[in-house]
């Protein structure tokens, strides 16, 4: 048997032996590296994010760089304006004097001499599809169908509803004479005019897909393309003559010829570029750019993009980076994307851009590693604790999904009164936002964070938002009263309790609150955390979380409630529907005149410094009502491979790849 | 027999319709699919719920929407069956379980046979010579195993497998520190596995060592991880020490048939090496490679056949596993070879962490996409195989040895029936009735896919979708993935029945 096992061990070393003194001569080394790989947080679904349903992050992403525009966010969420694509100026605006339909003007010019990637020029009338798909009042009347009706509009777009909407009308937009700027007219002034203008869209190509084409079309015949749009445009909403007119029968046969085309343009823009695999027999029309970037291959893992050659003409901003091609690399988990995963795949040089919510084991992967470069950012998603007041605003009287609701709120914050005032201020006095700002971003980068992570302070500005400091510095009576330590809060929570119940004290239950969040185990806890220092001052804080939280936020039978808003964009007006009497996210009954006035003065034109100090007037309003405890800001991190230059994290997406034309190595 | 298959597929409908009906209640009321939508400041959210609500049917009360649900699953109305959309990306459910089959297949299968084989042969290993050092080596490898998380068994690998490995590459010599500590604990593995004196452990640990630690050397000097191959030498020395291993094992090496039989094979499959190479090329296919195996085969079974006029049985069995391994050993050279390309091609990073495939690979070479898919595999195969190998050892042992116990056992001994005889005709396959059941559900939660090893991994298989459709409140993509895992299992206990009564004459169905 000994001699057995020699002979065994003995016979696979000399195969393996044998084995290993084969070997080859070493290759080259690779070329140059000009590719960067950027993780998505979940998986493409389409290339035309404006279509119901497929406005997702990756979507928005992946196109962002195949296109120019009038203007884009920077990482300190700054809207600039890209005059590498062209400009725009108010033209009018006398809604002051006069609020008459028009009153506020708009035009928007395109830089002359700007071609697609296609070689066709940029013209104004590529910026006419924007309205199209953002006016009700056009796809009415150009027989497109109501997008507010169960049938919808042949544009299955996500663009109709909202401000824009509502102060535009189906001929608000107009062409110049020569061809390279539109005048968009307002009902009245628009605070965030400058977020909502129209954007180019290849309607050559979009021509081309209406008539079955399936290849690039020449520049004589994308010209046409481009007339016929134009002319089907404003021809479908002509109103037609009297039945007895000469004219009406010629006049009926051209609108149903604009409105034939118009429809079927609209059936491909809603459908032709829900496609989620590109290759080389992808039909050119739909890969057309005027970004920096061309789409030239997507799949289920991945999207790659290459420089688009005529970048420099079609409207991006100055490339000075050395990026060639840009690898979008979609999670195999679809939407329930784990970023701790990433944190290997950047050290394997697997990914070269990640950005996205905080983990402690995502951090404690790249932080520190000499090749990683990684930063700890916010997101634009905060934590607020929310006190009801009285019934939901009309605005949201039919989304309550629970019949059994009490009506009407009868609870212990009820109403204006100071004795509810007060209540609800030591309600919100033993929230102990320290200690859950502690455990929702300093812990989550350090588990023995011992320190004070930073709360927000603010309603109207996220600590992300330059004016930040100055608004809470404004308001900052109200917000010192909630950075105390927490036993000085209890106390002063505890000396407004006794006001009214004179026996008020740890365990005393005097009065009892239903609290409502949902089942997440974050908010759970955040409940608890509450729960045990109400207690302290005599506040019996029950919790219900409830998988079906969002659809009770309406329901009398919670007196509070906590959970988090989301947003995608920063504009002057985008706070007002949470707190204005009746603002469409006002769920929780809250009411107060002055308030709604001094909201009033965000649709005004405002310089920076009058925003400041309407922003701390509003907000100096909305804390003496104390209706809502601002929380935290969540924690995000950025990291990225050290070599790749010029990554500046941008809490707004595209995230990473905002300014693709600086990446590079 | 038709009558009981019959009866078990009513049945199996029944418990189909209840099992649906209950999941799909419990997750329509279990949270809202709106929620996130809900949190949103956008000004249009209250569009996008009325859009969701119309499109998913919300305002239909679960109860009533599951039939609507069924309806379309069935294609009663349209004839093909419709598992509706997915809702946050809007695909069609079926194209998403169709996509996400074969990936779950090519990650659970090869590590479940690798387990099955593996967890059974040194469970009868371990049953066998019970009580031995081999036995206490194995019963501790086992329970460690068993109670490892696949998660940090997968970060592990990640980072040693991977990310090490990769910077290895960049260098791949062995310093002196290095080749020590893995040859003595390569070494203190070996010998755990060997019973018998002191001297005879202390033998067996020193041989180990410097065998390992003189081929480690001889690996880093030659930069052979860098730059592997087996060659036509390799290839038959690997396939030689096959061949007297399975006559070992088989026959005994007494049987110079056997022996000559896989010999022949691994002769025959050393004088094909250049021609196989010739043929291969860059822009072979599969139907190719299968047709050469298929061949290869069929000429070791002849060769088997040939080699003797009795008991051809185990001859040309040990004969086709020899021609198997050796054509294992150069289809694997044959990668080793793709090794340098396929290294330049992934920039220097060969080993990945997440993904089924390298998305940045530019080739159509049929060897380089062969390796990069089996790269992929490397490391959570090895996670898989690793956590449920454990489980098949500690059954195939404990099955054994209550068989080795009976009757007709002792009898077989008694009788003068070579231990060899004993083991693998009477004791093994008895052993194999109760795993029967254990490997039909593993089998057929093949498709249920493994949520952890698929997320950790970042595969898109069954569990992924399973896992998506939990996390966001996809009630198309939950009851999609359900009804597949929930009729395999059905599928699998008639089949486990059934092969019951083909391993063992004694169980028959009952009228």
């Amino acid at each position: 048997m000994k001699k057995n096992l020699v002979k065994g061990v003995a016979l696979v070393a000399v195969s393996i032996l044998g084995v290993t003194g084969l070997s080859l001569s070493p290759a080259n080394a690779t070329a140059a590296n000009k590719t960067v790989i950027a993780q998505s947080g979940n998986t493409l679904s389409g290339l035309n994010s404006s279509v119901n349903g497929k406005n997702l992050v990756t979507n928005v992403e992946v196109t962002a760089p195949t296109g120019a525009g009038f203007t884009y966010y920077n990482n300190k969420t700054q809207l600039i304006r890209n005059t590498a694509f062209g400009t725009f100026k108010i033209t009018q605006n006398t809604c002051a004097t006069n609020l008459v339909f028009g009153c506020f003007k708009v035009t928007y010019t395109i830089k002359k001499g700007l071609k697609y990637s296609d070689g066709t020029l940029i013209t104004g009338q590529d910026l006419l599809l924007s309205h199209a798909v953002s006016n009700s009042d056009y796809s009415i009347k150009a027989g497109l169908g109501d997008p507010n009706s169960d049938a919808g509009s042949k544009f299955d777009s996500l663009g109709y509803g909202g401000a824009y909407d509502e102060n535009t009308r189906a001929t608000s937009m107009n062409l110049s004479d020569d061809n390279y700027s539109v005048t968009l007219s307002y009902a009245k002034f628009m605070p965030d005019w400058q977020i909502m203008g129209p954007g180019p869209g290849a309607v050559h190509a979009l021509v081309g897909l209406a008539k079955g084409k399936k290849s690039l079309q020449t520049a004589r015949t994308n010209a046409t393309y481009k007339a016929e749009f134009e002319n089907a445009y404003y021809t479908s909403i002509e109103a037609l003559p009297p039945t007895d007119d000469e004219d009406y029968e010629a006049a009926l046969e051209d609108r149903t010829a604009a409105r034939t085309l118009m429809s079927r343009m609209a059936q491909k823009w809603s459908t032709a570029w829900n496609i989620t695999t590109v290759t080389s027999s992808t039909n050119p029309l739909l890969l057309i750019s005027n970004g920096g970037f061309k789409i030239t291959s997507c799949g289920p893992s991945s999207c790659t993009l290459d420089r688009n050659p005529l970048a420099s003409v079609g409207g991006s901003p100055k490339k000075t980076g050395n990026m060639e091609r840009l690898i979008f690399k979609f999670p195999a988990t679809g939407t329930t994307f784990n970023p701790n995963l990433v944190g290997q795949a950047i050290k394997n040089g697997e990914v070269d851009l990640f950005s996205g919510e905080a983990t402690a084991a995502f951090w404690s992967t790249v932080n520190g590693d000499p090749d990683i470069t990684a930063s700890r950012t916010s997101v634009l998603l905060y934590e607020h604790f929310d006190i009801r007041t009285g019934d939901a605003s009309a605005a949201n009287s039919t989304v309550n999904s629970d019949g059994n609701c009490a009506a009407p709120y009868d609870g212990p914050f009820k109403g204006s009164t100071q004795r509810a005032k007060d209540l609800r201020k030591a309600m919100m006095l033993v929230v102990p936002r320290q200690t859950i700002a502690n455990t929702y971003i300093g812990k989550v980068f350090d588990p023995g964070f011992t320190g004070n992570s930073p709360m927000l302070n603010s309603s109207f500005s996220l600590t992300t938002e330059g004016d930040y400091s100055k608004v809470v510095a404004g308001s900052s009576s109200y917000v010192n009263d909630f950075t105390k330590d927490q036993a000085t809060r209890n106390a002063m929570a505890l000396a407004l309790m006794k006001k009214y119940y004179p026996n008020a004290g740890p365990g005393s239950d005097s009065i009892s609150v239903k609290m409502l969040t949902s089942t997440a185990a974050r908010r759970v806890d955040i409940a608890l955390q509450i729960q045990l220092q109400a207690d302290k001052v005599g506040i019996k804080l029950t919790n219900t979380a409830s998988t079906g939280w969002s659809g009770l936020l309406n329901c009398n039978n919670y007196d509070v409630s906590t959970f988090a808003w989301s947003k995608s964009a920063i504009s002057q007006t985008g706070t007002t529907p949470q707190y204005a009497s009746d603002g469409s996210n006002n769920r929780a009954g809250w009411s107060d005149p002055t308030l709604d006035t001094l909201l009033k003065k965000f649709e005004d034109t405002l310089s920076a410094t009058q925003l400041i100090s309407a922003k701390i007037a509003a907000e100096r309003q909305l804390w003496s009502n104390y209706w809502t405890l601002q929380q935290y800001q969540w924690p995000g991190v950025a990291a990225w491979n050290k070599d790749v230059k010029n990554v500046l994290p941008n809490p707004l997406n595209p995230n990473t790849t905002w300014n693709y034309w600086q990446l590079g190595y | 027999m038709l009558a009981f298959i019959g009866r078990r597929i009513s049945l199996a409908l029944l418990i189909l319709f209840g099992s649906t009906y209950l999941t799909y209640q419990l997750a329509a009321y279990s949270g809202d699919p709106l929620a996130g939508v809900r949190e949103s400041t956008d000004p249009n959210k209250e569009v996008i719920i009325r859009e969701l609500t119309r499109t998913l049917q919300l305002d239909v009360p679960p109860p009533a929407r599951y039939f609507l649900w069924l309806q379309k699953a069935l294609g009663l109305a349209t004839g093909t069956p419709d598992f509706g959309n997915t809702v946050l990306l809007r695909f069609p459910v079926i194209d998403q379980i169709s996509a996400a089959i074969p990936i779950t297949i090519r990650l659970l299968l090869i590590s479940t046979i690798l387990a099955i084989v593996l967890g059974i042969t040194f469970g009868v290993l371990s049953a066998i010579r019970q009580y031995s050092r081999l036995d206490y080596s194995l019963t501790f490898l086992s329970f460690l195993l068993f109670s490892l998380p696949i998660f940090w068994v997968a970060v592990l690998l990640k980072e040693f497998m991977a990310i090490q490995f990769n910077d290895f590459l960049a260098r791949p010599t062995i310093d002196l520190a290095s080749n020590l500590v893995i040859a003595t604990l390569l070494a203190v593995i070996i010998t755990g596995f060997v019973s018998g004196t002191r001297k005879r452990v202390l033998i067996t640990f020193g041989v180990s060592f410097s065998t390992v630690f003189l081929i480690f050397f001889a690996a880093g000097a030659t930069e052979w991880f860098r730059y592997p191959s087996l060659g036509i030498f390799g290839i038959t020395l690997l396939g030689a020490s096959c061949a007297v291993g399975f006559t070992h094992v088989f026959t005994g090496l007494a049987n110079k048939k056997a022996l000559g039989a896989g010999l022949t094979s691994v002769a025959l499959g050393a004088a094909v090496y250049y021609p196989f190479g010739a043929l291969a090329g860059p822009g072979t296919n599969y139907p190719l490679m299968l047709a050469m195996a298929i061949l290869m085969l069929s000429s070791s079974y002849f060769v088997g056949y040939f080699f003797t006029k009795i008991d051809k049985g185990p001859v040309i069995r040990v004969s086709m596993l020899s021609a198997f391994f050796v054509g294992l050993f150069t289809v694997l050279d044959k990668l080793m070879q793709t090794w340098d390309t396929y290294y330049e091609l992934s920039n220097g990073r060969p080993i990945e962490t997440m993904g089924s495939y390298n998305i940045t690979l530019q080739s159509n070479d049929f060897w380089v996409v062969n390796l990069d898919l089996l790269t992929h595999l490397i490391l959570p195969t090895t996670a898989l195989t690793l956590i449920s190998f454990a489980g098949y050892l500690r059954y195939s042992r404990a099955s054994v040895l209550e068989v080795l116990s009976m009757d007709y056992i002792r009898t077989a001994r008694a009788k003068g029936m070579p231990e060899r005889e004993v083991i693998l005709r009477h004791a093994l396959r008895n052993a194999m009735i109760p795993l029967t059941t254990l490997i039909a559900f593993d089998i057929a939660g093949l498709l249920g896919g493994a949520i952890i090893t698929e997320a950790v991994f970042g595969w898109r298989g069954m569990g992924s979708l399973a896992n998506e459709a939990i996390v966001t409140q996809d009630l198309n993509l939950l009851m999609g993935t359900f009804s597949i895992t929930a009729f395999l299992a059905v599928m699998a206990t008639l089949a486990a029945d059934l092969i019951y009564s083909t391993l063992d004459p004694r169980i028959r169905i009952r009228k």
